[in-house]
Formats: C-alpha cells, sequence, structure tokens
C-alpha cells in the first residue's frame, strides 16, 4: 500500500513530548498514557481524555485496511472524511475539536443569546459550513428544476478584472448569488438548473448519456442582471486533506507545470492576490485554484456563503442599493472571530484523508496502470512532496497522494464557464484532488463529480474532459469495457 | 448533437429579472442539525415545488423571545424540541388550532401525550433515554449489558460510566427527571447517588459522550439515544441499550397564529406526519423515533420501536410534569454531586468495602451511612411547591429569585455536608 507519510517520526517530533516518548518506548501514545508514562502527570484529565478518545476513535472505528499514518485512515466508513489526526498534541486536538464545533454548527440570525454562533446573513446561501460540505464531503446540485441550491452556488461577474486582476464582482449583486436573506431583508434570486442529454458513442459502441445543465435566473430581487454577465455554477467541494494541499510548496508546483509542458500538458498555476499578505501567491484553493491560503478559503467561505463577517471580512457582505442588508446590524465584529476562525483552520488541516482500499484487487492494479498509460497521471499527479511549513511542522515533507498538480488546466469549451478568474480562464479549472473520489457515494450517498456536479458517476466525468485532456479522453474511450471498467475500480480504491 | 450546438445550449442560460412562478414562502423555524433539515428541505419541496421553504434556525432560549415579537417574526412554523417553549407560547395564545388528520397517530405513548391537549401542537419523532454501551469494553471488563437504572447503582459498574451534568448538557435533565419519575423522588436520588458513586461526570453534549464510550475511556454512558444510533448506523461498533421502560424527549411541531400562510404550514405539517415525512427519520444521520407507529413496519434492522416497548414496558414518564422542577432538580445534582464528587465517590468506596465483609453488628450502622449518602435535603412535597420550583427556573433573569435559590441551596449544602461528615464518622469508627 502506498504510504501517505514517508517521515512519521518528524510527527512525533512536532506533536509534543509524550508522541515522542511514547515512540521511544515502542508503544502507541495512547498505550504510553495508559501504562504510566513518564509524561503522564503533564497531562491534565481532560487533555489526556481527548487525546484518548481521537486514538481510540481511529483505532475503533477503522476497517480492515492499516493506515499508513496520522495523515491517513483506515476507516472506509461515512465518517472517513471527518477523522482527525490522531497524532496531534491534546491541545491542538482540543482546539481542533472546538473547530469541527465551528464547523457544522448551524449560524442563527442576530441578535441570539449564544453570539459565538449568531450573524447570519444578512445575504446568505446556507447556514452551516456542512450545508455545502456534508459530512465533509461533496454536495450535489439540485435534482430538479423546482429544487433550490442545497449545496452549491453561483459565482458571478462582470466582464474585466478588479485591481488585483480578480474578477469584477457585479455592482449590485456582488461576486455570488446569495439566494437566501434574513426576514426582512430579500434574498437575491433563484437559480434553477435543467439539463439536455446528448449521447456518446465508445469505440466498442456502448453509448454513454452525457447531460448538459443551463441555468435560469428568477425572482432577481435587485434588478436584472445584464447581457454580460458572468456566471460558474460550483458545487461545494470535499474538504479533507487541505492542509496538505496547502504544505506543497510553490516551488513544487512550478516544477509540476515544467514537467507537464514535457508530457504535452500546459498547465499552469493560478496566480491571484493574497490578500492578507498584500502580494501575489500562487492559488491552490478553489476550483480554479483562486484562493492563496487555506485561511483565506475559509473567511472567504464564511462571509460568502453565510454572511459572516471575519478580520478578513470585517464588512457585511452587502452592495451600495441593498439597503435592507445595509441597514441590519451585525451580530458583534467580527461575528466569527480570530479564535474561531483558528480552530476552523487547525480543524481542517488537521483531518485525515482516507487510505486506499482492496489496491491488491487485480482489477484495480490493471486500472491503476491503464490511469497512467493513459495519460491521467500527466495532471492528476499521484505522488507530492509537501515543504516546510512552519504554520504547522507535521504537515511538511510529507509524500502524499492526492492526485492532483495543483494546476490549471484547458479543460475546453464543454466545461467552460466562460468567468476568468485571476490567470484562469473560462476553460480552466485546477486539476481536481481525487484521494478519498472512491467512498464519495457511500459517504455523501450520490455519485455526481464535477465543478456543478454534471457527471453522474465517474465515467460520465472521465467523458466531459475535453481541452488538453482530449487525447487521454479519447483513449479511455476506446478501451474495452473491461479496461474501462478496471480504470473506474481504480478510481474506486482511491 | 454537434459541438456548437452543444455550446449554443449551454449558453441558454436565461437571465430574466421577472420572477418566474411565484412561489409561497413558508417561514420554519427549528432548532434541527442540519442534518435534519437540509433532508427535510429537500424532501418537501420535492413533493410541493409550490412552496419555497425558508429555514430560520435558533436555539429555544432564542426561539422563544423571536416568537414572541409582533407578527411572531413572520414564522409561519416552529418545530423543535422544546416542550417549555409549545406551552409557554400557547400560554401566549401564539397558536392555532393544528386542524390536521391525525388517522394513524396515536394521542398518547403510555404517560406521554403525543398532542397537545387543545390541538395546538403534537409530536413529530421522540428521541429515548438510555445507555451508550461500548460492548468490547464491557467484554474486557466482564461486565454485564445494563438494562435498568437501578443496574448502573450497582457496584461493579464502578468506575465504567459517564454522566452528563444536567445544568450543563441540554438533553440530560429530562433524562435525570425520568429517573424520579419512574422510581418516585427519594428513592430516585438514591438511585443517582449509587450511580454517581460509579461515574465520571461530564460537561459536554451527546456527541462527546459518544466519543468517551467509542474510545473506551469508559464502557457506559447514560444518554439519548439518536447520537449513539446514529454513530452505529455510520460505523462505530457501539450499543445503544434503552432503558426499561423508556422514557422519551418529544419533539413538537405547532402553526403561527400570525401566519399568512395557514394553508402551506398545514402542508407541511402533514408532510412531516406523513409516512414519507417520519421515514426520513430512519436515515443513518438522523435516527430518531417516528410517531407515525404504522412507519416502524418497514424500520431498518435492529431500529427501536417505541410503541412495541411500550406494549411490554409502558412508559410512566410525562415530560409535561416534570418540565417545572427541571431548574431546581439541576440545583439540587449540582450541590448533592457535582460539587461533592471526589468526596461522595470515596464514601462510596468505603461503605461497598465494608458492606462486602460485614458482620451482623455492623449492618445498622451501614444502613444508616447508606442513608447519609442518598438523602436529598428537600422532600418531594417542597420539590413540587409550585414557588420554590419557581424560585429555580426564575433565578437567571431575576435578581431576587436568584438570591432566594441561593439561600435554599446554602441550606441544603450544610445539610449535606453534615451528612457526609456524619457518614465519615461512622465509617472510621468502623476501621479496625
Amino acid at each position: 500500500m502506498q504510504q501517505l507519510i514517508s517521515n512519521p517520526a518528524k510527527i512525533f517530533r512536532h506533536f509534543g513530548v509524550q508522541a515522542l516518548l511514547a515512540k521511544q518506548a515502542k508503544l502507541s501514545p495512547l498505550a504510553y498514557i495508559h501504562a504510566g508514562g513518564a509524561c503522564t502527570p503533564a497531562l491534565n484529565n481532560s487533555r489526556k481524555l481527548i487525546f484518548s478518545i481521537v486514538l481510540g476513535l481511529s483505532c475503533a472505528w477503522a476497517s480492515t485496511v492499516q493506515a499508513g499514518s496520522g495523515f491517513e485512515t483506515a476507516d472506509a466508513s461515512r465518517e472517513a472524511y471527518s477523522r482527525i489526526n490522531p497524532d496531534a498534541s491534546p491541545e491542538q486536538l482540543a482546539e481542533a475539536f472546538r473547530g469541527r464545533g465551528v464547523f457544522r454548527q448551524s449560524w442563527v440570525i442576530a441578535p441570539a443569546k449564544d453570539i459565538e454562533t449568531a450573524g447570519l446573513g444578512p445575504l446568505y446561501n446556507q447556514l452551516s459550513c456542512l450545508s455545502c460540505h456534508p459530512k465533509n464531503g461533496r454536495g450535489q446540485p439540485p435534482a430538479t428544476p423546482q429544487q433550490a441550491m442545497r449545496s452549491m452556488l453561483i459565482r458571478l461577474s462582470l466582464p474585466g478584472q478588479d485591481p488585483h486582476g480578480g474578477p469584477l464582482p457585479h455592482p449590485v449583486y456582488g461576486g455570488q448569488l446569495n439566494e437566501q436573506g434574513i426576514p426582512g431583508v430579500p434574498g437575491e434570486g433563484m437559480v434553477s438548473v435543467d439539463y439536455r442529454e446528448h449521447k456518446v458513442t465508445l469505440a466498442d459502441g456502448e453509448t454513454v448519456a452525457l447531460r448538459t445543465p443551463s441555468y435560469r435566473f428568477a425572482e432577481l430581487q435587485y434588478g436584472p442582471l445584464p447581457d454580460g454577465i458572468q456566471f460558474s455554477p460550483r458545487v461545494g467541494p470535499p474538504v479533507f486533506g487541505l492542509g496538505l494541499l496547502e504544505a506543497v510548496d510553490g516551488q513544487t508546483i512550478l516544477q509540476l507545470a515544467e514537467k507537464g509542458k514535457q508530457q504535452g500538458v500546459h498547465g499552469h498555476p493560478n496566480i491571484v492576490w493574497d490578500d492578507e499578505r498584500q502580494r501575489n501567491a500562487i492559488g491552490r484553493f478553489g476550483l480554479k485554484a483562486n484562493v492563496a491560503t487555506l485561511k483565506q478559503q475559509i473567511a472567504g467561505a464564511f462571509i460568502g456563503d453565510m454572511g459572516i463577517t471575519s478580520s478578513l471580512h470585517p464588512e457585511e457582505n452587502c452592495t451600495g442599493i441593498q439597503t435592507a442588508c445595509k441597514q441590519t446590524p451585525s451580530a458583534r465584529q467580527p461575528e466569527l472571530d480570530d479564535a474561531q476562525l483558528k480552530s476552523v483552520l487547525l480543524y481542517l488541516r488537521l483531518l485525515q484523508v482516507p487510505a486506499r482500499r482492496n489496491t491488491g484487487d487485480p482489477a484495480v492494479r490493471q486500472g491503476e496502470r491503464l490511469f497512467d498509460a493513459l495519460g491521467c497521471t500527466a495532471c492528476h499527479t499521484p505522488a507530492l512532496t509537501t515543504g516546510e511549513f512552519p504554520e504547522l511542522p507535521p504537515l511538511a515533507k510529507q509524500t502524499i497522494h492526492p492526485y492532483t498538480d495543483l494546476l490549471v488546466h484547458d479543460m475546453g469549451e464543454g466545461l467552460e464557464d466562460r468567468r476568468p478568474d485571476f490567470q484562469a480562464g473560462g476553460r480552466e479549472w485546477r486539476t481536481p484532488p481525487l484521494w478519498g473520489i472512491g467512498l464519495i457515494e457511500r459517504i455523501n450517498e450520490h455519485s455526481y463529480f464535477l465543478h456543478d456536479g454534471r457527471a453522474r458517476n465517474l465515467t460520465e466525468a472521465v467523458l466531459w474532459h475535453g481541452g488538453e485532456a482530449l487525447p487521454s479522453k479519447q483513449r479511455f474511450a476506446g478501451l474495452s469495457a473491461d479496461e474501462r471498467l478496471a480504470v473506474i475500480r481504480f478510481l474506486e480504491s482511491l | 448533437m454537434t459541438k456548437p450546438f452543444r455550446t449554443l445550449t449551454w449558453l441558454i442560460a436565461v437571465l430574466c429579472s421577472n420572477p418566474a412562478i411565484a412561489k409561497e414562502k413558508l417561514t420554519v423555524l427549528t432548532a434541527y442539525h442540519e442534518d435534519v433539515v437540509s433532508r427535510y428541505e429537500t424532501a418537501f419541496e420535492q413533493a410541493y415545488p409550490d412552496i419555497d421553504l425558508a429555514v430560520i434556525w435558533k436555539m429555544p432560549h432564542d426561539a422563544l423571545p423571536y416568537l414572541s415579537r409582533p407578527q411572531q417574526s413572520g414564522v409561519d412554523v416552529y418545530w423543535s424540541a422544546s416542550l417549555r417553549n409549545f406551552l409557554a407560547l400557547k400560554q401566549q395564545g401564539a397558536w392555532q388550532k393544528l386542524g390536521i388528520d391525525r388517522g394513524g397517530l396515536a394521542d398518547k405513548l403510555g404517560a406521554m401525550p403525543l398532542i397537545d391537549s387543545d390541538g395546538y401542537f403534537c409530536v413529530t419523532e421522540m428521541a429515548g433515554y438510555g445507555f451508550a454501551v461500548n460492548p468490547d469494553y464491557l467484554q474486557k471488563h466482564n461486565l454485564e449489558l445494563p438494562k435498568t437504572w437501578q443496574d448502573l447503582a450497582d457496584a461493579r459498574y464502578q468506575g465504567h460510566l459517564a454522566l452528563p451534568i444536567p445544568s450543563r448538557v441540554g438533553f440530560a435533565p429530562m433524562m435525570i427527571d425520568s429517573v424520579l419519575q419512574q422510581y418516585g423522588w427519594d428513592q430516585g436520588w438514591a438511585l443517582l447517588s449509587g450511580i454517581v458513586a460509579n461515574t465520571r461526570l461530564v460537561e459536554s453534549g451527546a456527541t462527546f459522550i459518544t466519543d468517551i464510550v467509542g474510545s473506551g475511556e469508559r464502557g457506559i454512558a447514560p444518554s439519548i439515544d439518536f447520537f449513539t444510533a446514529s454513530a452505529i448506523a455510520n460505523g462505530a461498533p457501539l450499543r445503544f441499550i434503552h432503558s426499561q421502560p423508556t422514557a422519551y424527549s418529544p419533539a413538537h411541531i405547532a402553526i403561527a397564529k400570525a401566519s399568512q400562510h395557514s394553508d402551506a404550514a398545514r402542508r407541511f405539517v402533514n408532510f412531516i406526519l406523513s409516512e414519507t415525512g417520519q421515514k426520513l427519520l430512519f436515515h443513518p444521520d438522523i435516527r430518531k423515533l417516528p410517531a407515525r407507529a404504522a412507519v416502524y413496519a418497514d424500520k431498518p434492522g435492529n431500529y427501536f420501536d417505541p410503541f412495541a416497548e411500550s406494549a411490554e414496558h409502558p412508559v410512566v414518564y410525562d415530560p409535561n410534569r416534570a418540565l417545572p422542577r427541571l431548574a431546581l432538580n439541576n440545583a439540587l445534582f449540582d450541590r448533592l454531586f457535582t460539587d461533592r464528587l471526589q468526596r461522595l465517590q470515596n464514601l462510596w468506596q468505603q461503605l461497598r468495602k465494608h458492606q462486602r465483609f460485614a458482620k451482623t453488628d455492623q449492618v445498622e450502622r451501614l444502613l444508616k451511612i447508606r442513608q447519609l449518602l442518598t438523602a436529598v435535603p428537600i422532600n418531594t412535597a417542597q420539590a413540587e411547591t409550585p414557588s420554590v420550583q419557581q424560585i429555580f427556573t426564575d433565578r437567571s433573569t431575576d435578581k431576587k429569585a436568584e438570591a432566594a435559590a441561593q439561600a435554599l441551596e446554602q441550606a441544603w449544602r450544610n445539610e449535606i455536608d453534615s451528612r457526609y461528615s456524619d457518614a465519615e464518622n461512622l465509617l472510621k469508627q468502623l476501621e479496625p
């Protein structure tokens, strides 16, 4: 089995003395504590408890697959995307639990007695992080045109760029359509999605129906959208493994771009504005790699999706003519305080990644070989090594298997959204990480893939690949049914 | 289809400012978790595409003032597990009669009413109280599965339990009161004293309690069923044993008197109570107990059926009876147990040690010690006195009530300390 972490000793070094002592004693940290190791008195009961709980849960709920490290979990149950690295220090685990609470809670409209959960809106899409990232996994598009978007949203912009090269927000609706408003503040409008199918015939004669979405804006409460409006639908992606992706250093990403050119693909990093550091940086989060850091991604989602202010976004998400929105007082300033933001950041950074399963299955092994032979690995890079990461050292120098190069690639006009985002053009999307993709159906109870959820299964997702992925897609379409199935089995093992 | 045509199709994103078919907006106030709300939103929307469902989330302590505002803040339906709010708002005249067809819905489950006596609100689901159990832990420590609260007070469970503190954990007050209703005031507190002797008290909620048992830090934890049942459905190797007879925490639904969308509200209520709506409760991420008995015919394997259970062990717990004294119970629990946990557990430990080797002439003394450890400083008549109950209910908002509560608590402290001191002295006399 591939090892996610190449240097577990590093974790012990950084995650506290008791863990290191445990390692020296050739015991698990839990066993060491229970064995009455020298470090025990240094831990108070609650800390010991938290430490024990996470370790215990990781062990108790694991399936028969053995995980490779603290950043990988052998758990393949419906909780697999929600496991926290058990090697973290008791203090870190306590903070991560607080972050888990913030991530899972439903936000309430101000005023409220529980000030730490107050501040939803005035305009928003959903009231909890979990709405778009159910069980830390993938959202999905509405099943019918009549249904509202529950775990996806629509980004908006006008042609042109903001002063930093990013999308130019609509002067009234901003950068995202907020369908909901708190009482007294009209939601911005509704979007319905409908599909038209077309059939693709593969080399062996099998036909696959692909569905093309179309979107209809209705009940727009703040006036019509102009003809030139740019919009981009986005389904909420999984949130595990993000700390490891953040720890991949920029030089590695640049090298991947160079290496890709030698393989005939021309992915490039999306250079975006890092608002916190006030400089350009390589983007790595968001479906177009349009956000530089995980902290900014989190704070952006809080303000954009839920209307929760933070120190990074101190203003409510109201534009000039949204008077009711502007007149609504905030719950406090900021509504998500720095301690809460930090705890969510740590929680997401410490989430484990599901270990691969069924790696001995001949079909999986054949599929893995085909995945490489088809050229998929030119972008879905199987292995990366993280760089130095002073903010959370255990994330540093780890060999990981995310199946992404963190670059944006031309995916063809079929997937084009016509909404550039910094240096990512309308046809360009960041290679999505594939780790854990095989558990989506079990955990999220659906199999909708791609940025807008148009693909109803993995085969459809592959067949939507175009642009510089077109040759790989064509080679996939040229495989026999058994070979295609092997590729899918491989993906399901991730 | 040709590529240009597909592109053209993609471009058929109709951007119009005119409303399409305007939907009727229905506002529901709830405290349900997102896992519950999102599933009901989606299912209701499928059943009633002409209704635009807006959900507002508020905890019960914020929901009451919110629904007490003019026009009830525009809320059409209140749907929550907060019987106190439903009753308080009924007093305010905040509800309209449900006026729904209740065919297939029982009016009572044993002693627990499933509909308001005047038809203003009704139960939509229940959560049962019982014991989250780690079977591996029990096997490792050679412990039997507990079935009743009385079992938990047995000395063999010493050090193996985790119990939520009712003043800190939302679901716990009713659970504690269910023991008092089942066993009576004096015997109930005596039983709780024995249970606390075996227990680590915890301040965090049910997720944490399930974590404690799941990790093997403790083997048994009295709790509310759905957290553990959901964890089990998602792969956790745990069990949940409903206490016999089981007590339930009900959730209710009501239609606001000021609602401008009464018909849509009624459709929502009917949907929640319909077979479709009730079966959603079976989802692994929800695991609540439907109020419609017939749907249990399609329950997942090993799903608890309160109606079948009630036939064998009739429900004795009535949450309506519990409400007035919950605050008093919480204060008494803290003064008896939370403040003196170590001292109480030491006393119980010594008592049990002496009981194992007791000589005939020591029996009376041991019984006296036991009585000192299990007595409560307020009798059932005093605890049932409305003016006493009100002191504790109002203490957080009324300075006079707080002062009166503190005075009572000081008297309790004195009495408890005196009893524990007596017990310590008697135990010393038993030492060789």
